[in-house]
């Protein structure tokens, strides 16, 4: 059970072959499409719990684990909005931003309130949040669910909670690689490099459970420095990062699919939304049996 | 569309470095080539010269060289995965150890492997927040202290319920507390240095990897009958920060090893609490007897003004303004002021008199720390530090037998707080004054 703060543990080839809800039979499209949407929907709700990126990266990683291997949860057993709603209230009581069970319950129940999953950043605001305020019957009967789900959470893990992130460590190789005294754009540069980040948090190909930090930091900065045009040694640089050219390459390409994949499941989805509980999650399965027995 | 041309860019990209590197490699190669046959000419010459054995031996072989060069060593990680917690059945219990403040202790078996263990069942009392957070500290800080003197956490298993949450760490034979109850004398000074050296480079670790431990006592150092002690029981360990995090309990550390920042109400506190802690386990283990034993804050705070002296506000500035110093009435009788540590402690030589005045100063900022500890004349004079194998063995309470209590008081609890800001301690020094009014001095702090 060793840590380190460099370092992730990682998923296991078994762990990636399959998982609990494949075993249920969910097809793994749907399967991607719910984790996708569950991770958008904690960091979404990670800002407006006002928590900072770190502590929703945590929680991100924590629900993408939960996932994974056929010792896994299950999307036939738990639903994605409460894995996501107790991944947030996990990692934020072992931060130094503890959140209530009230302030979680109540941006999970608003956020819920949306007739769609792809909402644009906009409407998020439009709606007064306060409309949505939970009534005692209704809030202790989530309030248990979510402590529920929480210790599950940690059962699933083995109380594995241990994340390392590489937004330090990204701005560290970019000052060693004296990126912010030579040139103008540095700071663009960095936003983008973190951009790519914090998109890879939602990556369908799972890359902060198969990729270590410094490997993350190092490919999101060569992608990072391509797109502002700002030119990097001449020389295999990501070797002093202990990344190895195979690894920044497969990492670019995985950062790189991100903006395909997140269109296509944005027109997939449409106006429907993604079925984030058990019940929705049934009734999709339901619903495209019979679609394609009619077909 | 864009994603394309990125895509046809970095494979172009990627084509053209590799066309680069090969290119390098290849001038690289022709460069080491030049080198050997210069190389070669000179051993040659230097042959004809007739030293040929010594020569050869300094100019190491080019192949060598070039192929290191090549292949570049990259930095990997052993870090594990997870799984979901295994049963606890997997486990036999074998006897009861003790319960502590935060959960029950067993000695327990591996059924598969025969391996003995400590189980430790968490005490899930305060379930209004889910899962207790001081538990979840408990956890993560012991994942990440792989260290040779702080107990091994093995992994977390469960019962039947979510609620049902076991440790399983490595078994040692004795923790210290008990077993000084059952010794007929103290350990030996030599012996004294090596459990203080041990206990330094742990909590040492424990400062560098940003923990506080918040409970070290003797009765959470496990000893081994190897000499080996390790310390245990995380329960009060968090996270600690520079500047230090405010707000903190200052509800920690059992009674007898708090420091009086920590009575005087202080919630911004850093390393030092657990200093004061170990200069109080020091002491403890020169006499076998814990050195502070108040029976509450306020005889607590007068048994540390006794031993240490009083504070001013130029030996600890800013006491004044901890919040339970306001109602704080000391004498100001240079007399009453002084440490008597020195005196009381007549068989310790000079530097660890020194060394344990100093782990017990009243200004948190003038304790040293593990790493300044560590360096101290102390350990270097007669007589050395005792070898771990030369430890002398002792029989295990918690091996076999059900074990004496005496009583002393646990780690505060969580919700215990009846308003520690309400204690007085203005009736401190009260009894003194009764004794000494007749000497003429006043009590009043002006």
């Amino acid at each position: 059970m060793h840590t380190s703060q460099l370092a992730n543990p990682l998923a296991t080839v078994a762990q990636l072959e399959s998982s609990g809800s494949q075993l249920d039979g969910i097809p793994a499209d749907l399967e991607d499409s719910i984790r996708f949407a569950g991770a958008r929907l904690t960091q979404t709700a990670g800002i407006l719990l006002r928590l900072p990126q770190e502590i929703i990266a945590q929680a991100i990683i924590v629900f993408t684990r939960f996932w994974i291997g056929p010792e896994g949860g299950s999307l036939i057993q738990y639903g994605a909005e409460q894995v996501s709603a107790s991944s947030l209230y996990l990692m934020a009581k072992l931060s130094a931003y503890p959140k209530s069970p009230r302030s979680i319950i109540n941006v999970f129940a608003y956020l819920d309130s949306f007739p769609s999953t792809f909402i644009d950043a906009e409407k998020l605001r439009s709606k007064d949040a306060e409309a949505y305020f939970m009534s005692e019957g209704p809030y202790q009967a989530r309030r248990a669910i979510l402590l529920r789900m929480e210790s599950q959470i940690l059962k699933t893990l083995g109380f594995q909670l241990h994340v390392s992130l590489p937004y330090t460590l990204c701005i560290t190789y970019l000052q060693t690689l004296d990126v912010f005294t030579t040139h103008a754009r540095a700071s663009d540069l960095a936003k983008r490099a973190f951009a790519h980040l914090n998109t890879a948090l939602l990556s369908p190909q799972l890359l902060y459970l198969t990729h270590q930090p410094p490997c993350l930091a190092t490919a999101a900065i060569y992608l990072a420095a391509k797109e502002v045009g700002i030119k990097l040694p001449d020389a295999d640089w990501w070797e002093v990062f202990d990344t190895d050219r195979e690894e920044l390459g497969f990492l670019v390409v995985g950062l790189l699919s991100m903006e395909g994949f997140a269109t296509e499941e944005k027109a997939k989805w449409e106006k429907r939304k993604v079925p984030m509980t058990v019940d929705e999650v049934e009734a999709e399965v339901e619903r495209r049996r019979i679609s394609n027995g009619e077909e | 569309m864009a994603g394309k041309s990125r895509w046809a860019d970095d494979e172009e990209d990627k084509a053209l470095e590799a066309q680069r590197k090969k290119e390098k490699g290849e001038k690289k190669r022709a460069k080491l080539e030049k080198q050997r046959q210069l190389e070669e000419e000179v051993r040659a010459k230097e042959e004809e010269a007739n030293h040929p054995a010594k020569r050869r031996k300094l100019s190491p072989s080019p192949e060598k060289d070039g192929s290191r060069e090549e292949s570049r060593e990259l930095l990997r990680f052993e870090t594990g995965g997870w799984g979901p917690c295994r049963h606890v059945n997997n486990f036999e219990t074998l006897n009861h150890i003790e319960e502590g403040s935060y959960g029950w202790v067993s000695r327990a078996k591996e059924t598969a492997t025969g391996e003995v263990v400590a189980l430790k069942k968490l005490k899930m009392d305060y379930l209004n927040d889910g899962f207790p957070v001081t538990a979840l500290r408990e956890i993560q800080t012991l994942q990440e202290s792989r260290h040779r003197h702080i107990v091994d956490l093995r992994e977390v298993v469960m019962g039947d319920t979510l609620e049902d949450v076991f440790l399983v760490m490595e078994f040692l034979e004795h923790d210290l507390k008990t077993l000084q109850e059952d010794m007929a004398e103290p350990f030996l000074a030599s012996e004294v240095k090596t459990l203080l050296s041990q206990l330094a480079s742990a909590v040492d670790f424990l400062h560098d990897h940003w923990i506080l431990h918040r409970d070290l006592k003797t009765s959470n150092i496990l000893l081994n009958n190897r000499g080996t002690i390790k310390i245990a029981d995380f329960g009060m360990a968090r996270y600690t920060s520079n500047p230090p995090p405010t707000n903190l309990t200052q509800l920690v550390v059992t009674l007898w090893y708090r420091a009086p920042e920590l009575l005087l109400g202080t919630t911004t506190y850093d390393i030092g609490i657990d200093m004061w802690s170990i200069g109080c386990i020091f002491g403890e283990l020169l006499t076998k007897e814990p050195l502070l034993q108040g029976k509450n804050e306020v005889d607590e705070l007068s048994k540390i003004f006794e031993l240490c002296g009083i504070p001013t506000e130029e030996s600890w500035p800013g006491f004044r303004r901890l919040p339970n110093a306001k109602g704080l009435r000391l004498p100001r009788d240079n007399k009453a002021k002084g440490s008597i540590i020195r005196a009381k402690f007549p068989f310790l030589t000079n530097s660890g008199a020194e060394l344990l005045s100093s782990l017990l100063s009243l200004n948190p900022d003038r304790r040293p720390n593990a790493k300044e500890m560590l360096s101290h004349p102390y350990f270097k004079e007669a007589p050395k530090p005792k070898s771990e194998a030369m430890f002398p063995t002792f029989p295990s309470k918690a091996g076999q037998e059900k074990r004496r209590r005496r009583a002393s008081p646990n780690a505060p609890k969580r919700g215990d707080a009846p308003g520690i800001s309400d204690v007085d301690f203005s009736g401190i020094f009260a009894n003194r004054e009764e004794e000494q009014s007749g000497a003429g001095f006043t009590l009043r702090m002006v």
